[in-house]
């Protein structure tokens, strides 16, 4: 690219060298082509609004999840004797730790909301109907996941709400007829609730569902490109 | 190319010149706002180690028999006393000075082995042969009543 404006959209660069930087990425990958067609050129359509923002603030408050678990992971110790005390160490002697379990609690929460909110959306504008049926049904598998990760999380810092909750959180399904009981035992990987389940919980919550979460998010994103987006109600 | 003077922005105009100061600036900011707490939650913190702290420490005598060594944490780092006849007590770091390994002691020898790269002491901590550079850094040591009390040097 020998040029002497670089337009992506409406930004217009003249800089040499960061010409000369993009144009060496572009000579070997074709980023131009790229950004212009997904970012920089796409045509949105016009009816998009408000609503339509709750699929991607779902998806980037997972990117947040990620991100401050991962973050959480770095003080946090699974076993019954230190997890709370990691998570109040996190809370009041690690600098900004507070903050960083803040955005993690909050955005468990937040993100429920968001994609409740937007499971309305698609519902009451009817967008779930042919062809993209398949998509609503990933669409609940996700929000599923999103329960999964905030059950199991919530386990985590060993208090007795988590202690509790989770009981509770088990003690539900064992009222089903035959499975039940099986289906405790499984949960609590025992009779009683103990280090066998935090370390279950923990490892279901850190890798396990946020490594599938992501996949579905993949397949829902590549649906979603795959049949554009829908038109006005 | 345009003339591209420093009072120019990306888009070679005085308003793209503001315009670039402007996203310059707002950018740096936004980009410590995010630095900043993450540098300072990730920066390694000083654990409160059971024994860290305390200056001194005593073990009871019985704790060590004639010919055995025994392995502590003191300051927060491993000490080792060690009595190899009646006479004597003493007290060295155990981390080797080549490359940080624990020695060992060995009874039937009365030498302390590095189990890396096979440095060998004498019970006062003097290199006896391998690669460690100088002896096992020792300790105070010294004996009040059944206890023997082991001190900073
Ligand atoms: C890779 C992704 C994730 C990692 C590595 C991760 C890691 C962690 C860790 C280490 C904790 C314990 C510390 C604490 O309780 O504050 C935790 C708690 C928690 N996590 Fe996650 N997490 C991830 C994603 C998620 C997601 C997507 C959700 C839900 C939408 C979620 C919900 C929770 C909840 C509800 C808690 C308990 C929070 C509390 O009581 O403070 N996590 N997570
Ligand atoms: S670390 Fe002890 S001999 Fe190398």
């Amino acid at each position: 690219m020998d040029i002497e404006t670089l337009h992506l959209g409406p930004i217009k660069i003249k800089n040499k060298i960061a010409i000369r930087l993009f144009s060496a990425l572009d000579d070997r990958l074709g980023v131009k082509e790229i950004l212009d067609d997904e970012v920089f050129e796409k045509i949105v359509p016009a009816h998009l609004g408000f609503w339509s923002c709750f699929g991607g603030i779902s998806f980037f408050l997972f990117i947040s999840q990620v991100l401050t678990g991962m973050l959480l992971m770095v003080y946090y110790e699974p076993t019954i004797e230190e997890a709370h005390g990691t998570v109040a160490m996190i809370m009041n002697e690690v600098p900004f730790g507070w903050l960083i379990r803040g955005a993690h609690a909050w955005g468990s929460n937040l993100m429920l909301v968001t994609i409740m909110i937007h499971m309305v959306k698609i519902y009451v504008s009817g967008i779930y109907k042919p062809p993209r049926e398949l998509n609503w049904v990933v669409g609940v598998t996700l929000f599923l996941l999103t329960l999964g990760l905030s059950f199991t999380g919530y386990l985590l810092p060993w208090t007795q709400l988590a202690y509790w909750a989770t009981v509770v959180g088990t003690e539900t399904p064992a009222a089903l007829p035959y499975v039940g009981e099986y289906i405790r035992y499984a949960m609590r990987g025992g009779e009683e609730i103990g280090q066998v389940t935090l370390t279950r919980f923990f490892a279901i919550h850190v890798m396990l569902l946020p490594v599938i979460t992501a996949s579905v998010i993949g397949l829902h994103l590549i649906q979603i490109r795959r049949q554009g987006i829908a038109g006005p109600m | 190319m345009s003339s591209d003077t420093s009072t120019e922005g990306m888009d070679g105009t005085r308003r793209g010149f503001f315009a670039t100061m402007a996203l310059a600036f707002f950018g740096s900011v936004s980009a410590l706002g995010f630095a900043y707490p993450l540098g300072m939650y990730l920066w390694p913190r000083e654990r409160k180690v059971k024994g860290a702290g305390e200056r001194s420490m005593k073990i009871p005598l019985s704790d060590v028999p004639i010919g055995e060594a025994r392995f502590v944490r003191f300051l927060g780092k491993p000490a080792v006393v060690v009595r190899p006849n009646e006479q004597q007590v003493i007290a060295l770091s155990p981390i080797c000075p080549h490359l940080g390994c624990i020695v060992k002691w060995r009874e039937k020898e009365k030498e302390f082995l590095c189990p890396c790269h096979g440095g060998r002491f004498d019970s006062k901590g003097i290199v006896l042969g391998g690669p460690p550079p100088f002896p096992l850094p020792p300790f105070s040591s010294s004996v009040e009543a059944e206890y023997i009390v082991i001190k900073e040097v």
